[in-house]
């Protein structure tokens, strides 16, 4: 088990993220319609857009969670179809779900995360006092504030070390200390080289970010819509 | 890392939730103890008669309290999208089925222990008689029952399908095991456990291919 690093990138000069078309319906209602996206290494983008516009669909996809069901894509240079394991080694997505076992106690969460991502446990501790959590990391998730159980997913992402980072409203339910604590983890992969895909409603988040895209009903709009034009004033 | 190793780590976290949880000691053995008190009550004091019908009720209660341990296995994924967790892992997804199985076949073996006894005290049951034959059946019909499970499971989180999906599926493709557990069990408590090998054959036989199956197929059903 090793922490992933820099050097098992495979193609190190594709751009981090490249969507052709890319739509996504569930039955028959259309969540992502037609995006052509192409973000570059190292890049911090902001994706905005109101409750439905298909922001966290977006980010699935981009997570392999979910597949497009018509266009074509890679994120990190592997197909969105065909590499989905490559892709999961290298992606880390950070959503309002925290994705935590409720009856396992923090540390226990990530050293079962450590075991399916395949990396270090030494780093839990590290990680653990970095989101303030050293001192309960013993208990049970069940007994943890929304806030608290967001810090553990804030912890599994600071030991994933991941090349792509995707975070999906992940200020809900944190406090300021917390979102601090989220805002570092951003800066931190975006030092390392990694890329960030921050979706988020909150007008005073994302300050970082190199670019904004917004997002309406499905549609990603074109950074010279007038509408973006508002959302950078 | 392998895919047994994997395979392990999903498996122990499952047993540490259940441990945890005593779901299996606080609902499913209450569940199949109920059941067979019901049975009983039902049956009347005829002591050959209730000797005669226990393998069937005593099967009847580990297949219900069965459906019970899988909808728990897959419940803990479904708390806050952990099950998501397991999607997003660079891991071969025969090692969630593999693992999700083998946590489901622990639980029920020592729930067996528990309804094995239960069903020997209520209806009079000889268990000391042909115990090799009748242990073999519940292991290889465990292994089944759990594979099954374990495979249609993960429908039960899946936002597409419905729960009533489950026992729809899960319940005919079991009756195998059903079948098969009853004559070996009937056969091993008259003293002629020697004829069940063809019982056990058909439970080893039908452990092979959902086992397979489970290994070849989960991925299509865990990822969207």
């Amino acid at each position: 088990m090793s922490v992933p690093t820099w050097s098992n990138v495979a193609p190190a000069d594709a751009p981090a993220v490249v969507l052709s078309g890319v739509t996504r319906v569930f039955g028959v209602t259309p969540a992502v319609v037609r995006v052509d996206l192409r973000v570059e290494r190292g890049q911090i983008v902001l994706v905005r857009g109101s409750n439905g516009a298909g922001k966290s669909t977006l980010l699935r996809i981009l997570a392999t969670l979910l597949s497009p069901t018509y266009g074509s894509g890679a994120v990190l240079g592997f197909d969105l179809l065909r590499d989905r394991e490559a892709i999961r080694e290298r992606t880390e997505l950070l959503g309002h779900r925290t994705r935590l076992y409720e009856d396992l106690t923090g540390a226990e969460n990530l050293r079962f995360a450590c075991a399916m991502f395949g990396l270090d446990r030494a780093g839990i501790p590290g990680a653990l006092e970095r989101v303030g959590l050293r001192t309960v990391a013993r208990e049970l998730v069940r007994g943890y504030s929304q806030g608290m159980r967001q810090r553990v997913a804030v912890a599994r992402a600071i030991l994933r070390r991941p090349q792509l980072l995707l975070l999906d409203e992940p200020y809900a339910g944190l406090d300021t200390e917390a979102r601090g604590v989220v805002d570092e983890v951003v800066l931190e992969t975006n030092g390392r080289g990694g890329t960030v895909v921050l979706a988020t409603h909150e007008p005073t988040r994302g300050g970082f970010a190199g670019r904004t895209l917004f997002m309406e009903a499905g549609r990603l709009l074109p950074e010279a819509h007038p509408a973006m034009e508002e959302v950078r004033a | 890392m392998t895919m047994l190793r994997q395979a392990a780590a999903i498996a122990g976290k499952d047993l540490r939730i259940e441990v945890r949880g005593r779901y299996a000691l606080g609902a499913v053995l209450p569940f199949a103890a109920t059941l067979l008190i019901a049975f009983g009550m039902s049956l009347g004091p005829g002591e050959t008669l209730l000797r005669e019908t226990a393998p069937g009720l005593l099967w009847l209660a580990v297949m219900f309290a069965s459906v019970l341990s899988f909808r728990r296995a897959y419940q803990a994924e479904g708390e806050d999208g952990a099950l998501e967790g397991l999607a997003l892992a660079p891991i071969d997804r025969a090692a969630v089925f593999l693992g999700k199985a083998a946590a489901v076949a622990v639980q029920l073996w020592a729930l067996e222990v528990a309804i094995v006894l239960l069903v020997s005290g209520l209806f009079g049951l000889p268990v000391g008689r042909g115990v090799g034959v009748m242990m073999a059946g519940f292991a290889l019909g465990t292994v089944g029952l759990a594979a099954v499970g374990s495979l249609f499971g993960v429908l039960e989180e899946s936002p597409r399908a419905r729960e009533a999906v489950f026992p729809l599926l899960v319940l005919p493709l079991a009756t195998p095991v059903l079948l098969a557990g009853v004559k070996a069990t009937a056969l091993a408590t008259a003293g002629r456990g020697g004829q069940a090998g063809g019982w056990l054959g058909l439970l080893g036989a039908f452990d092979a291919v959902f086992l397979a199956a489970g290994t070849l197929v989960f991925g299509y059903l865990l990822d969207d």
